[in-house]
This record gives C-alpha cells, sequence and structure tokens, in this order.
C-alpha cells in the first residue's frame, strides 16, 4: 500500500511538472494559433539563465525565477513582435517560424556550452519530504504548487480582467473581438510574452530537478503537446488537469506494466481522447476548429 | 638512331617522373581521418577523443614518424550517420586522407566505416561500443578498443571478485538488478549481464528498462526498490543515469552497493550529485590514467603529455583509450611498411602483445573478426570527489583501497 501511494505521489508530483510546461503552452496554442515548437527551448533557455544566475550571480534559484521571467516575457514579446507577427496571415509560416527558432536556441546553447551537461549544485534538490513511509523531493512540491497557484492566478486574470477577457475574446473569435474593438495585435502581444515567461517560471522550477543540456526542452514538449490537446485548447484548467492525468497515468503505467511502456500508454489515451472529444475535456466545443478557418 | 634515342629519353623521363611522384608522396604527411561529433551536443567526447589521437601522433612525430612520413590528423565533423559517410567522402576525397579513425558514436562508425571501404581505407576504430560492427565483417574495420560484451563482462567479474566479497556475500547469495536505457546499446550488455550472473549462480531479482530522455524515473526506481536488490547495476548516458541517481536518493533506496557502466565517472555526474552521494559508488569505464605503471605502463607519461598540452586533467578516460588505439595503429603502419589497406590488415591479424603493454592495460590480438581480445574496462570508485581505480587488482596504486560501498 505505501509503494501505491508512493507512485501515486510522484505522479502528481510529475503531473504538476507537466502542467506547469503546457498551461504557457497552451495560452500561446489556444490564442495566438500557433504550434510553438520552441516553446521547449524557451524552458531550455530558462533554465540556463537560472544556471548562470546561480552559478556566476550566486542568486538562489527561487529569487532568479523572478529575473528570468520577466526576462523572458520580454524576450518571448520580442520574438512574437519582430518573428510571428510578420507572418500574421501565413499559419504555415508562423510553424516554420518557430521551428527555425527551435534549432536557432538549440544550436546557440550548443555553440556556447560545446555539449557539456550542467547541473546546480545538489543541495537545492537534496531536500525530500518524508511522512509515514511516503517519500516527496522538495523541488517537485514546490513546482507542484506553482503550477497549481499559476493555474489559479491564470484563470482569475482571464475571467476578472480586462486584458485577461480580451484574451477570452481572442479565443473564442478573432474576427468578432476586432470588432468589439479589442487591439488583437496588441493581445497576441501580450499573450506570447505571457506564454514565455510562463515557460521561463518553468525553467527556472526545473533547474534544480534536472541535468541541463542544449536538447532538454524536447524532453518536456513531447508530453506538453499531448497535455494541452488532452485538456482542451485555450483552457487554463485543460492544461491543469491535463498535466495530471498524464504524470498519473505515467507513473502508475511505468510502475505496474513497464516503464519502457509508459509513454505509449498515455498517447493510446490521448489518442481514444482525440476521437471521442476532438476539443480536449475541458476545452470548448468546436475550438479545436476555429484556428483552421480563415481569420483576417 | 634518333627513334633509339627518343624511345630512352622517353624511358628516362617517366622513370624520373614515377621517382619524383614517389618522393613527393614519401614527403608527404600520412594523413588520418578522425571521425567524431566535433560540433553538437555530443562535442565534448568527440574533442577529448581526437586530443588522444593527437598526443600519440606528436608521440610519433617526435621520432621521426612512421615509415619515413610524419602523420597527420585531419578532423571529420560526424554527429549521425549520414555526416559520417559526408565527412569520409570529403576527407578521402579532397584531402586524401590514408586512414580513418573514430568513433565514439557506434552508429556513425558503422556508415563512416562503410564509406571509407569504397575508398579502400581502414577504419581503425578505438571507441565505438556496438558488438555488431565487428560481426559485420568489413574487411577494412578493426577495433582496438574495448566492446559493449567486455563492459558486461567486466561488470560482473568485478561484481563477483570485487563487491561480494566486500559485501561479506557469497556470489550464490546476491541478489541483483539491472537497470539500462532501452536502445540496442544498454539492452545488448543488459541481456549479457544477465546470462553471465544467472551462469554464476547470482540471482538477478529483476531487469528494468528505461528511456534515458525520460524526465522521471520514479517508476523505475520504486520497481528495483520493491525488489530489495544488493547491488543495483545501470547502463545509460549521463542525464538519464544522473536523474536515477537523484530518484534513488529521493525514494530513499539504499542498495549496498551500486555500479555504473560506460558512463558516471566525469564531473558531469560530480556536478549532479555532489560528492558527498556519489562516495563508493563504482563505474565500469574506460581505464583511467590513475592506474599503477605495472599495469599500464605509460600511463603516467601519458597523463603529464595531456596536461603539458591542454593545461588540465583529461575531461573523460575516453581520450586515453583513443591515444593507446593511435598507437596501435602507427605500429600497425610500421610493421606493414606501407599504407595500403590490405597489407595494414595481414600487419594487424599479425600483432601480439600481452596485457598490461600499454598506458590502458590493453594488449593486442585481433580475432578473425579483427576485435581486440585484449582490451577490458577498468572499474573506478568514486572517494572524497574523485574517481580511482579499484579493479582489476594489478591495476590498483597500493594506497588506493574499496570504500563505503553501503549508502547512508
Amino acid at each position: 500500500m505505501e509503494t501505491f501511494f508512493n507512485i501515486l505521489i510522484s505522479g502528481i508530483l510529475l503531473g504538476g511538472i507537466y502542467s506547469l510546461v503546457s498551461i504557457g503552452l497552451n495560452l500561446i496554442f489556444g490564442v495566438v494559433r500557433i504550434v510553438n515548437f520552441a516553446q521547449g527551448e524557451i524552458v531550455m533557455l530558462a533554465m540556463y539563465a537560472t544556471y548562470f544566475c546561480t552559478t556566476y550571480l550566486g542568486i538562489n534559484p527561487y529569487i532568479a525565477l523572478f529575473l528570468v521571467a520577466p526576462l523572458m516575457f520580454l524576450f518571448g514579446a520580442a520574438v512574437q513582435r519582430i518573428v510571428l507577427q510578420p507572418l500574421q496571415n501565413e499559419p504555415m509560416m508562423q510553424i516554420f517560424a518557430t521551428f527555425g527558432l527551435l534549432i536557432l536556441f538549440e544550436n546557440s546553447v550548443l555553440a556556447l556550452t560545446r555539449g557539456e551537461a550542467h547541473s546546480l549544485s545538489g543541495a537545492y534538490s537534496s531536500m525530500v519530504i518524508s511522512l509515514f513511509g511516503l517519500k516527496a523531493s522538495g523541488v517537485r512540491i514546490v513546482v507542484f504548487l506553482a503550477a497549481t497557484g499559476i493555474a489559479f492566478a491564470l484563470m482569475f486574470f482571464l475571467q476578472n480582467t480586462m486584458p485577461g477577457k480580451a484574451i477570452r475574446a481572442v479565443i473564442q473569435d478573432r474576427q468578432s473581438a476586432r470588432l468589439m474593438g479589442i487591439n488583437v495585435e496588441r493581445t497576441y502581444l501580450l499573450t506570447f510574452g505571457l506564454g514565455t515567461a510562463l515557460a521561463g517560471v518553468a525553467g527556472a522550477l526545473l533547474t534544480p530537478i534536472y541535468t541541463l543540456s542544449p536538447y532538454i526542452g524536447g524532453n518536456f514538449i513531447l508530453a506538453a503537446f499531448a497535455v494541452v490537446v488532452l485538456g482542451g485548447l485555450g483552457s487554463v484548467p485543460g492544461a491543469y488537469f491535463g498535466g495530471l492525468i498524464v504524470g498519473l497515468i505515467e507513473s502508475f503505467s511505468g510502475y505496474y506494466v513497464d516503464p519502457a511502456l509508459k509513454q505509449a500508454i498515455w498517447f493510446i489515451i490521448f489518442v481514444a481522447v482525440l476521437v471521442v472529444r476532438p476539443s480536449g475535456l475541458m476545452g470548448q466545443v468546436g475550438a479545436e476548429e476555429v484556428g483552421l478557418r480563415e481569420q483576417s | 638512331m634518333t627513334r633509339k634515342l627518343s624511345s630512352r629519353f622517353s624511358i628516362a623521363a617517366l622513370l624520373f617522373a614515377a621517382s619524383m611522384s614517389l618522393a613527393w608522396s614519401q614527403a608527404q604527411p600520412i594523413r588520418i581521418g578522425a571521425i567524431n561529433p566535433f560540433s553538437g551536443p555530443l562535442a565534448l567526447y568527440g574533442d577529448e577523443v581526437a586530443r588522444g589521437y593527437q598526443l600519440a601522433i606528436d608521440e610519433a612525430n617526435a621520432k621521426g614518424g612512421v615509415i619515413g612520413r610524419k602523420l597527420e590528423l585531419l578532423r571529420g565533423d560526424a554527429s549521425s550517420p549520414p555526416q559520417g559517410i559526408a565527412a569520409v567522402e570529403k576527407l578521402a576525397g579532397q584531402d586524401k586522407c590514408e586512414f580513418f579513425v573514430g568513433t565514439y558514436i557506434s552508429a556513425v562508425s558503422n556508415t563512416a566505416s562503410d564509406a571509407a571501404l569504397r575508398y579502400n581505407r581502414i577504419y581503425w576504430d578505438t571507441n565505438a561500443l556496438a558488438g555488431d560492427l565487428t560481426e559485420r565483417g568489413l574487411p577494412n574495420f578493426i577495433r582496438s578498443g574495448p566492446y559493449a560484451d567486455s563492459f558486461a563482462v567486466v561488470s560482473a567479474d568485478a561484481v563477483n571478485e570485487l563487491l561480494a566479497p566486500a559485501l561479506k556475500k557469497d556470489i550464490k547469495a546476491l541478489k541483483v538488478w539491472i537497470e539500462h536505457e532501452d536502445s540496442i546499446f544498454g539492452t545488448s550488455i543488459a541481456q549479457l549481464q544477465k546470462t553471465l550472473f544467472e551462469k554464476m549462480g547470482a540471482k538477478v531479482v529483476g531487469v528494468g528498462a528505461h528511456n534515458f530522455r525520460a524526465i522521471d524515473l520514479t517508476d523505475s526506481i520504486l520497481r528495483a526498490k520493491s525488489a530489495e536488490p544488493d547491488i543495483w547495476i545501470e547502463t545509460g548516458y549521463v542525464p538519464d543515469g544522473s536523474l536515477l541517481l537523484r530518484t534513488m536518493r529521493d525514494q530513499g533506496f539504499k542498495p549496498q552497493a551500486i555500479m555504473m557502466l560506460a558512463t558516471g565517472d566525469t564531473f558531469e555526474t560530480l556536478d549532479a550529485l555532489g560528492a558527498k552521494y556519489l562516495e563508493g559508488i563504482t563505474v565500469v569505464g574506460y581505464p583511467h590514467p590513475d592506474q599503477t605503471e605495472t599495469y599500464g605502463p605509460g600511463a603516467s607519461a601519458y597523463l603529464a603529455a595531456y596536461k603539458d598540452k591542454y593545461n588540465r586533467e583529461p575531461i573523460a578516460p575516453q581520450s586515453m583509450t583513443a591515444y593507446v588505439g593511435m598507437q596501435m595503429l602507427i605500429e600497425a603502419i610500421a610493421a606493414a611498411g606501407d599504407t595500403s589497406m590490405e597489407k595494414i590488415r595481414a600487419a594487424a591479424a599479425k600483432m601480439d602483445k600481452p596485457s598490461k603493454k600499454y598506458a590502458t592495460g590493453f594488449g593486442v590480438k585481433f580475432d578473425d573478426k579483427f576485435q581486440n581480445t585484449r582490451a577490458f574496462p577498468t572499474v573506478v570508485q568514486w572517494q572524497s570527489g574523485k574517481v580511482v581505480t579499484v579493479y582489476p587488482k594489478d591495476a590498483v596504486q597500493p594506497n588506493v583501497k574499496l570504500v563505503n560501498l553501503a549508502r547512508e
């Protein structure tokens, strides 16, 4: 029984990681309608930025977060304005552009690090909470709490603030939103910046857990895309609970079936959900089709 | 008369041209193409392997070269199988390389050696581990270093001769968990380990496979933990190895001994886990230069030469194996007196030196598939933030002892 609860806890904490990485991606996916292939690499850039702040400037990674996230917001806004905005009416070109950014970010970090793997000193990641024989890593608990907090804060922002309402309006219908006087371009800028900042938060909080390599972003992004589609396009609670579901499925199937098959199992469930409910578990029905419609 | 003179003149001119051409080719250095990743995420070890080659070449050139010619190393950057072919094409066609050496990525070695065969060039492999490279029977492929099976054999022998006695357990009472990354590399080693342990009478309580890019490996650790093994052995890469060790620490999984294969003995693992946690963990890997001079004659000279040229300690032990591999190639060229593929192959077939003749402790004797049968990895242990050689016995410095196998 103790093992069962340990797997349950590890699944929930893994789900927290998936949720944290997916929320920003889902926001961009849902609002700007861009499949941002570079989102994993933005997480990677944030991880290296945090590593730099901690190792060379002596800043605690959890404090570095407050430096890295705003920087990533500015970075994301700049990418949106300079690279993606000019391609606004070329959805396919935008996808290619984000793929180009992926290669650019990866290779830039490769050139700078020569591929050396780096890790923060063990002191940041060695705290373990132990209760009644159940064990949980302290840094993973922080990630889970952050994902939960961010999900609630983002829901509040989208429901109760004017920029949030503008984002929701653009999610529902870009043209109607424009007719209502919403500055769609500025909403894109804000959303892309916000999505990038959330990737920055994820990167900073994940730095104490993983060994950094220029390719680490790719490890997160496959799961994140699955979470976004499973949870529902543009839905913050969808990304949050989708992440938890994928985390739990992965943990239980890894332990009770076979660790080598765990990804295959959650992809089977992912495909099944797509067949039964294409809008995802918590997405607005029909939202998945909006991106395919000609919009101006 | 005029005709006779003319034909004599022609013959003389031809002979002169031929002798000039021979003299020109002899004056040219022997160019050796090193196929490795020199850019991208794998470049760190590619560079390190090339440093080993360069040290052996410098050493030979200081003695006047080989067969009257100096040696020159040219780099061919290849991180993927297609790049391996392109690098060989360029180095053979454009740069006129007469030999190829490589490659610590087996998949690259596979295609690059095949491409080298089209130019009738020897592919002298020093660092690829996949067993099937020699099984192909390519007439130009010769491997001077250890391969996957050697790692499995040494890990089983070290458990039997070193760890079991240290744990005061009979091998037949020993419970072993074998963990491996799920590509052909980790899987083939794990399968052989299982066979060897079972032959020795040890109880293999489980074999676990994981993806080396997985972002969570708690399930793998909980499975192993529930089997309560005495020894946990892992084959993988740096990121998954570090994540597994971190998860073991978080989950309080403390087998009596931990052994890692192929990675885990560099600063990257030290960075990730810290000296305190690593204390006592053993690693089966390429020989390190700290071993005794009786086991690896020239190891300390190699270390001094490395520090002198690169102003730092070796980044990874792969370079010393590459250095020794290059020494063997140079000896084969000297014995052949020529650079042609057939003559080098014939000379290599005759090479016969007992173990402990090179800095790595290797000897040289190729089997009929041209795999060196006298090249083996060694075992090191983390002690106070450094790795020290602890197996085989005659490689161990007199002041070194096995420490703290049991986890705290």
